[in-house]
């Protein structure tokens, strides 16, 4: 796996914080969109901004459209043309990007959590959200939302992160690395739970990120505190596989970061350098960090960085149309496009 | 003499403005509807001002209407020139050199470091901080590239570069370029000449430069140029402060350059392009030229003496030639020889030609003390132009050019503080303390009237405490505030303790930050903080979570008492299913978990119970005993589950095929059981909700269980 010609990187100052970035599918053959969710200082507005860019150079982007949130937005997924956004308030929003009347706001769930919605994933038009007040909802959206709430913990557990594995059945991360799978089918509660067992002394961490790749729906990747990431197998319930870490007394792993890795995802661009790999083996990672590392981690492999910054990444989205393509937002106001050969 | 008051314009070094500051008026809109009770006003984040509304309670009943607003009011930093928001790209950008150039600092005064360190010299170091900065504060004025070069577009129309920027480059050409020394008054001329900082004065009074963009405009309605004489007015300004480029091109425009002219005009022809050959061929005193600028390099001394005698002779002698007689063309002939007299440095000329008293000084500089070299000559001919040429409203820049070249840190400073603000005079001291030994004894010493710290000290302070009122740029604040030795950490504390701890990951940065500094105890207690957060409103997990990270065990055990109250009075094994994720988050037994720890033992042994329910074996019957009997004889296990428990092990005291617990087990939780009808009689005591018969049930099952067990033995 060796990186022959360099990752062109693009840098967008914004003069607003980035709080989430994700790509959107072109509305045309000619653009290539994303959505910022950004959060204005000087006026103190939150509001979700659509950019569009044209392909070998996007240094210029033209602001496509902007919707004003009630708040910020904390978390923010796109399936189709469907945007989920969630913020901090609680409600939950779903639009549409309209290339005639900018973003189309098709329905919203005011107060679903208190106090937040940590986390939100989106999937055949049913979104499932989760907060540290530790309810699981999943709100169904066609022809106008209908609610389902799924779980509530009564704050005795608080879950950071959420991912679907299939329509019925989805992965939730949170507090002390604790992994959990639910089935819709067997309500009241999760089906199966891991729990980390590699933590001791006093420092436990959070789940910040979780992913599922489409094609192994058995394995659970999930991102953490301390430059963890770990895959969680179902069919080995009581074991984990270390991808990166700190503290780990295990040679194999390599850590790119020490600090908080605050999201994955699955790095469908990279090819696997074990060509015959099992199923258990775990495809290559890209992740981001507080310590402002970029990097595609492979089970037993040096991690490749892609982009190392004096400020903390905050998260990143891999171009599901163009998997060359990623973006990533800067803490320092701005947005990073890399661009791999 | 006594009593006299002393002018405060003659003894300040920096000049104050009598004059007070004009009030603002700033129209703020509420929307409330009159009357308006009580207006309270409090600062907000950074430079804004938080004013809240309040209506008079109406006693008609109109509950629609809102009682209050609160409106966030900004006030402009009064400098329109750079934005909030690109005020803080400038604080983002310049955090990474700064902290770069701390590091070093920090190592060359290792020694055993010192040797390798010597090989780079410091001020290299401080150059390469200077560079970093410069290139925030905009880009270097890149020329419009076009294929066609007009030749009649003499002054591209460029991007206004800012004052900001202007100023650091003056600071880094005097204080930091250590290969500038040597030849000063040529960086300066390239300072206002090559990086078009003309433009930036413009705004207050005329100067070359705008008279350039006029005679630009006028241009394209001009035919003949050399009958104008704005042509030759321009000409020999330009020529004045040295932009030789502009002065050729201009020159080509004569008419006689024409082509159809050539034939008759050659003698004015021949004496334009002299004028233009020996303009090309001024020699300077500079180790290169930049690329595409005209006029012959020396870079030793000697060797630009010689070139500047035989240029100077080679105007003389076209001054004294009999061409001009032979020049029919009137207006060439006054402009070219006003010209040679700019170049052969006729005061009066040079003073005709300039508008600002910085472009005389340029003029100068250039045609008259080309050998100018140190500050203290420098200065007195600066004096001198201010002198010839004073100006009414004082110039941000021209403020700090005076303070430089009278080699005064102190009023350098304060021209940095007033007219650039505290970005500019933390970073700006890190150029001055290069600049000079005695420079930087000034900004190092700690007086006793700025409370035992240095004025290095006291500005990272002050920008620090400008970077911490935002609430996006907090975050680089850190950077500064550790490089002070002094108060830097205490108020780095403070500053961390102030973040609010609801957003998780806002909470996350700022342990992450405690850790990159090893503030160990101000990230316990921040996180003690966040988890009575969480425990307030009602997330008892993160709330558990953070106080167990924080190993508040004080608290935990506190928390633990209001939590059982809650367990206890709904324990069924079906609702105890939800507790089970608080236990997984308490981690293994190794962890602290103060009164908490109870729980683990709690679940472990309903799980045996249930297995005993499910197996009916006497080896699981044995394990639940072992569990029940480390419960009770846990001092943590509290006094109000006693009998629940005693109540759920009844299965087992009165277990059919032989008595599981020994005498002594069963004394000791016969033991317990007075305990817990002492314990009745205190009024603080909490009644279970098991039922009336229990405690008799009980005890009937232990002493059944005592006679058994004797009998065994």
């Amino acid at each position: 796996m060796t990186v022959t010609e360099p990752v062109k990187i693009y840098k967008l100052p914004q003069s607003k914080y980035i709080d989430n970035v994700r790509w959107l599918p072109p509305l045309s053959a000619f653009d290539c969109l994303y959505a910022l969710a950004v959060f204005d200082s000087d006026t103190n507005t939150p509001s979700l901004e659509i950019h569009s860019i044209t392909k070998p150079n996007p240094q210029k982007p033209e602001l496509h459209s902007t919707w004003l949130s009630p708040s910020r937005i904390s978390s923010l997924r796109v399936s189709n043309s469907l945007i989920a956004a969630a913020t901090y308030g609680g409600s939950l929003h779903f639009l549409v990007p309209d290339s005639a009347e900018g973003l189309v706001e098709s329905g919203r769930e005011n107060e679903l959590h208190t106090g937040g919605i940590a986390s939100v994933d989106l999937m055949e038009g049913e979104c499932v959200s989760v907060g540290e007040d530790g309810r699981v909802n999943v709100v169904r959206v066609r022809d106008g939302l209908e609610l389902t709430g799924v779980f509530d913990s009564h704050g005795l557990a608080a879950y950071s992160a959420v991912k679907w594995a299939s329509p019925t059945e989805f992965v939730t991360g949170g507090y002390g690395f604790g992994l959990q799978w639910w089935d819709q089918r067997k309500p009241g509660g999760p089906v199966f739970k891991f729990k980390a067992n590699w933590v001791h002394g006093a420092n436990s961490g959070i789940v910040h990120s979780v992913d599922i790749h489409p094609s192994r729906k058995h394995t659970c990747l999930a991102g953490g505190s301390a430059g963890t990431i770990f895959a969680w197998d179902l069919r080995w319930p009581q074991q984990h596989i270390f991808l990166s870490g700190v503290g780990m007394n295990e040679s194999t792993t390599h850590s790119p970061c020490e600090s908080e890795v605050w999201e994955i995802q699955y790095d469908v661009y990279m090819q696997s350098s074990n060509i015959k790999a099992s199923s258990a083996w775990i495809l290559p990672v890209m992740s981001c960090s507080e310590d402002g590392i970029l990097a595609v981690v492979e089970q037993g492999e040096e991690p490749i960085e892609l982009l190392a910054e004096p400020c903390a990444i905050n998260g990143f989205d891999i171009d599901k149309q163009n998997p060359s393509d990623v973006i990533c937002s800067l803490e320092w106001e701005s947005v990073a496009i890399l661009t791999r050969p | 003499m006594p009593g006299r008051v002393s002018d405060p314009g003659e003894t300040s070094i920096v000049p104050v403005s009598p004059k007070p500051l004009e009030p603002v008026n700033v129209p703020i809109r509420h929307g409330l509807t009159p009357p308006i009770s009580r207006v309270a006003i409090s600062w907000s984040n950074g430079n804004s001002l938080r004013v809240s509304f309040f209506r008079q309670p109406s006693s008609t009943s109109n509950t629609e209407e809102v009682g209050g607003k609160v409106v966030e009011v900004k006030l402009s930093d009064g400098d329109g020139e750079i934005d909030d928001a690109k005020w803080r790209r400038i604080a983002y950008g310049s955090a990474t050199p700064f902290a770069l150039l701390q590091n070093r600092k920090n190592l060359s005064q290792l020694p055993m470091a010192s040797s390798q360190h010597h090989r780079f010299e410091w001020w290299e170091h401080v150059m390469e901080f200077s560079r970093g900065i410069n290139s925030l504060l905009g880009d270097p004025l890149a020329s419009v590239d076009s294929i066609i070069e007009d030749p009649r577009m003499v002054v591209e129309k460029v991007e206004k570069p800012t004052n900001l920027k202007a100023a650091w480059e003056l600071m880094e050409i005097f204080y930091a370029d250590k290969r500038s020394q040597a030849w000063l008054p040529e960086r300066l001329v390239d300072w206002l000449t090559v990086i078009d900082y003309d433009i930036l004065l413009s705004g207050s009074c005329e100067t070359v430069h705008s008279k350039l963009l006029d005679f630009q405009t006028d241009l394209d309605n001009i035919q003949v140029v050399e009958d104008s004489p704005k042509y030759w007015e321009v000409i020999s300004s330009a020529l004045a402060v040295g932009w030789l480029e502009i002065v050729v091109k201009l020159l080509h425009l004569h008419g006689s350059y024409q082509l159809d002219q050539l034939g008759n005009r050659e003698t004015e022809n021949g004496l334009v392009e002299a004028i233009a050959v020996l303009i090309s061929k001024m020699p300077r005193l500079r180790p290169e030229m930049l690329a595409g600028k005209l006029g012959e390099c020396c870079q030793t001394k000697p060797d630009f003496a010689k070139a500047w005698e035989r240029w100077r002779a080679q105007l003389t002698k076209l001054d004294c030639s009999a061409y001009w007689v032979q020049c029919d063309h009137r207006q060439t002939r006054e402009g070219l020889r006003h010209m040679l007299q700019i170049m052969l440095g006729n005061a009066n000329s040079l003073n005709d030609a300039t508008c600002h008293w910085i472009e005389l000084y340029v003029s100068h500089l250039l045609y008259i003390r080309p050998f100018t070299a140190g500050l203290e000559s420098m200065n007195s001919l600066a004096q001198k132009c201010i002198d010839m040429k004073p100006i009414s409203s004082p110039h941000k820049l021209m403020g700090l050019l005076t303070g430089i070249l009278s080699e005064s840190t102190e009023v350098v400073l304060g021209e940095c503080s007033r007219a650039f603000g505290p970005w500019m005079v933390c970073h700006a001291i890190e150029l001055l303390s290069a600049g000079s030994n005695q420079a930087e004894v000034l900004l190092h010493e700690e007086p006793y009237n700025l409370g035992g710290i240095s004025i290095e000290v006291l500005q990272r302070l002050a920008y620090a405490q400008v970077l911490s009122s935002h609430e996006l740029t907090w975050q680089i604040a850190p950077i500064y505030l550790a490089s002070c030795m002094k108060q830097g950490m205490g108020l780095l504390e403070i500053l961390l303790y102030k973040q609010p701890v609801q957003h998780k990951q806002l909470l996350l940065k700022n342990i992450e930050i405690c850790r990159l500094y090893e503030l160990d105890s101000i990230s316990s207690n921040i996180m003690k903080v966040a988890g009575v957060h969480h425990w307030k409103h009602g997330r008892k997990g993160p709330g558990v979570f953070w106080l167990q990270q924080a190993c508040d065990e004080v608290r935990l055990n506190r928390i633990s008492q209001h939590l059982f109250d809650f367990v206890g009075k709904s324990i069924s094994d079906e609702s105890f299913k939800q507790w089970d994720r608080l236990i997984e988050l308490l981690g293994s037994e190794t962890r602290i978990a103060g009164g908490l720890e109870f729980l683990h033992k709690y679940r472990d042994f309903k799980r045996s119970l249930q297995h005993v329910i499910d197996a009916k074996t006497p080896d699981a019957a044995r394990q639940a005993v072992e569990s029940l009997i480390l419960l009770m004889k846990n001092p943590s296990t509290p006094q109000r589950f006693w009998l629940p428990l005693l109540h759920d092990s009844l299965k087992l005291l009165n277990w059919e095929e032989r008595p599981l617990l020994n005498v002594s087990q069963t004394t000791l939780l016969l033991n317990k059981l007075q305990e817990l009808s002492m314990a009745r009689l205190r009024p603080d005591f909490v009644e279970s909700d098991l039922p009336p018969q229990a405690l008799s049930a009980v005890r009937l099952a232990l002493a059944m269980n005592l006679g058994r067990a004797i009998l065994e033995e």
